[in-house]
């Protein structure tokens, strides 16, 4: 066999390509193989015991047949209220932390805390906090407006709010830290120019500092919708059954029912790859609108 | 390329959610290496070559439990290796809520452990599915145990035909049975000048019951009800004793749209909608009844055998009652549970598992240490309605217990299926007949066809 390729630099091919080899396997192993195999499987009736058989569309028929199926899609739509309230309340932060003060990092950090508070701890502090009868919220709620408070876990109506109130405490801080970095790689150059025309507070704000900060307005919703959608561990924790009236179930919820407690893991593939191709489109879509409002410098 | 990304990202996390649960449980049970892997191997038949009494094995015994139950097995294993030393027990303890999600991963990576738990509807489905080892030879030829000292009613809901529990070949014995009895505080009906419910099936009725409680039922000055005469009633026992139920097994008819069964369901929602004696949801959801039972704040509350130790710390004195009769029928009900010990077709050692099953559920010293530590009633028939009945701990009637077992006891109700969707669906929405959105009347007609579905598509 001839070969050209001198001594070293076959080592280094052979080097590069150990070097690349575990990411690669990684990918192979942990990602491609299941994709493939959940996408066969959403095709098949498969309960893990006996061999799994093909039962072609009869699983999406199911899905689309299902009132569990919508009611948690509701759900999780619903949940994307938090998106952009959580926007608007973590701009506001940041534009209150983006000031030279003493002792502003130590601010910083309060906000950010919840965003590396392990979830399972914060879920199950909240169902103290959110407790109908002698939980703080309805107890402040009582002394200040002498009122009872909503039964947030236990009313079908409160469960999705109380689900949103959680997630912008958990959430606001991060984005906040992208705003954060966001405002202050807006040269203050812009802002000089404005006030030399004679711009006011309000009219700098929302003729520079807003569109400026468009693309992270863009990750962030982005990154939001994408967050709720796979929105499952405080479900998971704090409305075990679903919720009342399966009011707290989101999709992944359903999923995860499905496939492990059911076991019926075909349909659970089916329901993932739905709930994929919906992510995917609906961030396709995002993508195309994002020309039209997204300026980058 | 951004886009790529998020929908690999999101491939991943799917998949990834898929994969932790499975390497999560591969690595718990490849934690001693040799004995997993030699087993998958050789799956099939080579296993009826040495079932020499004393040759050596390796069992794999995995169940769930808390703290107390892991310490009682524990104790088990250890003086049943002193007794077989060439007999080795691997055991492994998995929190209740993840059992079966782990034990079904196992089983699909053919790593079934030797001797587990099973029981109710994934009981039926393991045998349907051809999990189980068949273990009526073994029963026959076996000099270990003596069925006519077992309790009927435990033995047989371990026989299965692939329709029909209670017929057909042994595939378990049973862990324990477990009774629903009806537990009451008796200072609480003292202080309220009440003789105390009866031991005796029929004698206290549901009438009687909802006076009673009306009486122990008392609020503070808030305007609250501070304490409740009953909570958790059991809807089972209120449907059957009232001559209704979930579904005919034979014909695969739900059945909770009679008259029988809507009236049941009223009465029980009505303890709280109406008579006010009973915790509503909300205050379920803000402090469950156990809770309210364990602080004194609840005079009727349900137990099994297994909260005994809990409720040997009580600060009052508690006693257990039968369940009221339902007025129309004269007659109570209840649910009598159970947990099995089964053991896996693909085991390399099906002697010594069938050994290991039945010294846990019918060895004289294990069963005597069990019922001691408050965990069952014994399996033993002798021995449960013996020494267990002269235990000097509460609850003094403790006939209530033996007489659910041999009269009103009945399976619960998922016993009938091989998956419970349809009744888990039931309990989601009975909730609009708890907080008085729906009559039970109503529930039921517009309930059937929906559960009807489900349990035929996942029942056949």
């Amino acid at each position: 066999m001839k070969n050209k390729t001198p001594g070293y630099r076959r080592k280094e091919i052979i080097w590069s390509l150990l070097f690349i080899a575990p990411p690669i396997l990684g990918f192979l192993i942990f990602s491609l193989t299941p994709l493939v195999t959940s996408f066969g499987l959403s095709f098949m009736s498969w309960d893990m015991f006996t061999p799994a058989k093909f039962t072609g569309v009869e699983n999406f028929r199911y899905m689309f047949a299902d009132e569990k199926f919508y009611k948690s899609l509701f759900n999780t739509v619903f949940l994307l209220l938090g998106v952009p309230i959580g926007m608007i309340i973590s701009l506001v932060l940041a534009i209150l932390m983006n000031r030279q003060l003493k002792g502003i990092s130590i601010f910083r950090t309060i906000y950010y805390i919840p965003v590396i508070s392990p979830i399972i701890a914060v879920s199950l502090l909240w169902q103290w906090l959110l407790n109908y009868d002698y939980g703080i919220i309805n107890e402040f709620i009582w002394n200040i407006f002498g009122i009872q408070g909503p039964n947030w876990l236990g009313d079908p109506d409160w469960v999705k709010p109380s689900f949103i109130i959680m997630g912008l405490w958990g959430g606001v801080g991060g984005n906040m830290v992208l705003y954060l970095a966001g405002l202050q790689g807006i040269s203050s150059s812009y802002y000089e120019a404005a006030q030399v025309d004679g711009a006011s507070r309000w009219h700098q704000f929302k003729h520079i500092t807003l569109p400026l900060l468009s693309p992270i307005h863009f990750y962030v919703v982005v990154m939001g919708v994408i967050g709720t959608f796979q929105s499952f561990s405080q479900m998971y924790i704090l409305a075990a059954d679903g919720g009342p009236e399966y009011s707290g179930a989101t999709i992944v919820y359903y999923i995860f029912q499905e496939a492990f407690k059911y076991f019926n893991m075909g349909y659970a593939s089916a329901v993932a790859w739905v709930l994929g191709i919906l992510i995917f489109i609906l961030t396709l879509f995002q993508f195309r609108i994002s020309k039209r409002w997204v300026y980058q410098e | 390329m951004f886009r790529k990304r998020k929908w690999f990202g999101l491939s991943l996390t799917m998949v990834l959610s898929f994969m932790l649960v499975l390497s999560g449980c591969n690595s718990g049970n490849n934690s001693d290496g040799n004995s997993a892997d030699s087993k998958t191997q050789n799956n099939t038949e080579a296993t009826t070559e040495t079932p020499g009494s004393d040759s050596k094995s390796q069992i794999e015994f995995m169940g769930w439990g808390g703290d107390t139950e892991k310490a009682v097995f524990e104790k088990l294993i250890a003086s049943y290796m002193k007794k077989y030393p060439n007999k080795k027990v691997k055991y492994t303890v998995v929190p209740p809520a993840e059992y079966y999600q782990k034990l079904d991963t196992l089983i699909a990576a053919k790593k079934t452990p030797d001797v587990f738990y099973a029981g109710g509807a994934h009981f039926n489905k393991l045998v349907s599915s051809g999990v189980l080892l068949n273990l009526e030879s073994y029963l026959k030829s076996s000099e270990l145990v003596d069925t006519n000292n077992v309790w009927k009613q435990g033995l047989d809901r371990y026989r299965y035909d692939g329709t029909t529990v209670g017929a057909g070949d042994l595939y378990g014995l049973p862990k324990d049975v477990g009774p629903w009895a009806l537990a009451y505080n008796k200072d609480l009906f003292d202080k309220a000048g009440l003789p105390y419910p009866s031991a005796k099936a029929g004698e206290y009725t549901w009438d009687q019951m909802v006076a009673d409680a009306k009486k122990l039922t008392t609020t503070n000055e808030r305007g609250k009800i501070d304490t409740f005469g009953v909570a958790a009633y059991s809807l089972e026992s209120a449907v059957w004793a009232n001559g209704g139920d979930w579904v005919d097994p034979s014909t695969g008819k739900i059945t909770i749209d009679t008259p029988e069964f809507a009236e049941a369901m009223q009465f029980v929602a009505d303890l709280s909608l109406v008579h006010k004696v009973s915790p509503s949801p909300d205050d379920e959801k803000a402090q469950n009844g156990y809770t309210r039972f364990v602080a004194g704040k609840v005079a009727m509350f349900p137990m099994g055998p297994w909260d005994q130790p809990g409720f040997w710390d009580l600060p009052f004195q508690w006693d257990i009652a039968a369940w009221p009769a339902s007025p129309n029928t004269g007659k109570t009900a209840t649910w009598l549970g159970s947990l099995g010990f089964v053991v896996s077709k693909n085991t390399k050692y099906p002697e010594d598992s069938f050994a290991l099953a039945s010294y846990l559920s019918l060895d004289r010293d294990s069963q005597k240490e069990n019922y001691v530590l408050g965990q069952a009633v014994p399996n033993l028939i002798d021995m449960a309605k013996g020494e267990f009945m002269a235990m000097d701990k509460a609850p003094k009637s403790r006939q209530v217990f033996i007489d659910i077992i041999e009269d009103y006891g009945r399976p619960p109700i998922e016993v009938s299926s091989k998956n419970t969707k349809w009744l888990d669906t039931f309990w989601q929405d009975a909730s609009q007949v708890w907080n008085g959105q729906k009559t039970a009347a109503e529930f039921v007609k517009a309930e059937q066809p929906k559960l009807q579905k489900l349990y035929d598509e996942n029942n056949k």
